[in-house]
């Protein structure tokens, strides 16, 4: 685990000095702070208006950062050759992937957990409050939000084994809106046989295809200002979503090493 | 002596329209311990496929290779070898200390360990000053000394370096050359594939010369490039000497009484020299030129491209 725990570290070095990202952040960070001004705006002037908003761009935010930094991992260390000196160490080529991901996620993890942290503060702002009773849905949901970058990173890590860049941005774009959208209604229709018998095949087998994004999501109503505490249906479905996205994140790798250990570099 | 290197029938071929194209075509090389093994050939010769495929970084069409006396492919045996590839990259945001830390860890060294190689390395390539030093701030020169420094953190037999003085400047050239001939010093193997022809002559023990795939010349540098010429220049020789100095192999050029004899180093000089002299003329020089790489380097591709054969030199 050394190799793979150095080859994370280097990546978490690199990732947040990429200035791409960083500007994607800071524009992330720039609406973030600028949220309690448009929650002024809103008609309904509530709290929750405020939190819907500042989560709409975190998790945005989070999702294009998320594609961005992964796309690029390993096309660029091919390009630029450092896959062939660390792949003519002893590495095995599954270590330098795991790597790889691992340290997009640390990456990932400590972009939300910034982004987080401007949210909390512009909300203690603009609220004149710094209760944990209050702040407790800002804290819940981008923490979900951690387990769906990464499963949305180990979508496009996938990708990145067998097409370019840019296709990847496209394809695991697709791949999150199908997922955050669409996918839920997918499963309604595949489960309650609300449609024909052929819609309703079609409709599971993409369903479990695709990573339902939205099984990470904490229900907007548990997530509202007041709820102290995690509510046991809320913690089971929060522990639930946790495992599915490691399931389908370990899915998701073992089919990526896959093709990555064949892979002409 | 047992060879570091063996390849047998090794092949690289991709499907092309209409085709297969041969990158590596059936290579059968022996490189053997504690040589310095020069793999030359024009640009697309498949030089670093070859280096790719001993690495493992791509996988061979066909045939089978060893290194160090084992399959390609083990992971175990890159504890025992190195490669410094053309034109690295190494992250810029880590210093060089940093930097070889960060390889010495996949050889899963502890921290002690990992310092004190890193810092007599970095002595040793000559940038004990520069290990705090970001690698965004390294010259060219520097770069290539760190990728050498990061070669030697597990004290290989083997090394495999590609290109190791290109776009350097002449003294970063002379002292990577130099770190080289070192290895040899310490038993160790090298492999280089180099355009650098000047270089590899100097530095190695034999080479061979690959074109499209296929090894064309390969042999010890001292039988490839025996057989030099001698230029013998006079002066006030007569234009009726021509035909009397005239011989096999021998290029005779005279004009205004001015005799340039450039010939074959087997010719016995006695006989020009006493012509030139008995006819008049005056003797101003006599060199022995060697046979350089560069010139076998260009009769080889030459003759490759003609359709010429494999050229063997055994020892």
């Amino acid at each position: 685990m050394n190799q793979v725990f150095a080859i994370a570290a280097t990546t978490v070095g690199e990732a947040i000095r990429r200035r791409v990202l960083l500007i994607i952040l800071m524009v992330g960070l720039a609406f973030l702070i600028i949220a309690p001004s448009l929650n002024e705006l809103s008609p309904r002037g509530q709290q929750q208006t405020l939190i819907d908003i500042s989560i709409g761009i975190l998790r945005i935010t989070a999702a294009i950062l998320a594609v961005t930094l992964t796309v690029y991992l390993l096309p660029n260390e091919v390009e630029r050759r450092t896959i062939y000196t660390i792949l003519s160490k002893p590495v095995h080529r599954y270590q330098f992937l795991l790597g790889k991901y691992l340290g997009s996620v640390v990456a990932l993890s400590l972009m939300i957990g910034l982004m987080t942290l401007v949210v909390i503060l512009a909300f203690g702002i603009q609220q004149q409050t710094w209760s944990l009773e209050r702040i407790s849905p800002l804290i819940k949901v981008p923490f979900m939000m951690i387990f769906q970058m990464s499963l949305l990173a180990a979508v496009s890590m996938l990708f990145s084994t067998f097409v370019t860049p840019v296709i990847n941005f496209f394809l695991s774009g697709l791949v999150w809106i199908f997922g955050t959208l669409i996918n839920p209604i997918f499963e309604r229709w595949g489960a309650q046989g609300e449609a024909s018998d052929a819609v309703t095949l079609v409709a599971r087998i993409a369903h479990y295809a695709v990573p339902n994004f939205s099984n990470l999501d904490i229900a907007q109503g548990a997530a509202t200002a007041g709820a102290t505490q995690i509510r046991g249906s809320e913690a089971v479905h929060m522990a639930n979503g946790i495992v599915y996205a490691v399931v389908y994140v370990c899915i998701l790798l073992v089919v990526a090493v896959l093709i990555f250990d064949r892979k002409e570099l | 002596m047992a060879n570091a290197i063996e390849t047998h029938e090794l092949t690289k071929a991709y499907t092309v329209r209409g085709g297969r194209a041969f990158v590596v075509d059936h290579l059968n090389l022996q490189v053997e311990e504690g040589e310095i093994f020069g793999f030359l050939g024009p640009n697309g010769a498949g030089k670093t496929t070859t280096i790719k495929m001993l690495l493992s970084i791509i996988y061979p069409t066909s045939g089978t290779a060893k290194v160090l006396g084992e399959e390609v492919g083990d992971i175990n045996i890159h504890r025992q070898l190195s490669y410094l590839p053309e034109k690295p990259y190494y992250y810029e945001h880590m210093t060089g200390m940093e930097i070889l830390d960060f390889y010495a860890r996949l050889f899963r060294m502890g921290k002690a360990e990992r310092r004190e190689r890193a810092e007599r390395l970095l002595q040793r390539v000559g940038l004990a000053d520069a290990g705090f030093k970001q690698i965004a701030q390294y010259s060219k020169g520097m770069q290539q000394r760190i990728g050498l420094a990061q070669c030697l953190l597990n004290d290989p037999k083997l090394l495999f370096l590609d290109e190791p003085t290109a776009g350097l400047d002449p003294i970063a050239h002379i002292e990577i050359r130099d770190l080289i001939l070192q290895f040899r010093e310490e038993g160790k193997t090298v492999f280089i594939s180099s355009h650098e022809l000047s270089d590899v002559e100097r530095i190695c023990d034999r080479v061979a010369i690959l074109n499209r795939g296929v090894v064309k010349a390969e042999g010890k540098l001292e039988d490839l490039l025996a057989g030099g010429r001698i230029e013998i220049t006079a002066e006030n020789v007569p234009e009726s000497l021509r035909d009397k100095v005239q011989q096999d192999g021998a290029i005779v050029s005279l004009h205004e009484g001015r005799l340039i004899v450039d010939a074959p180093d087997t010719i016995s000089t006695d006989g020009f020299v006493d012509a030139i002299r008995s006819a008049g003329g005056k003797i101003i020089s006599i060199i022995p030129r060697r046979r350089r790489l560069e010139d076998l380097f260009v009769e080889t591709i030459a003759e490759a491209e003609r359709g010429g054969s494999v050229q063997e030199v055994s020892g």
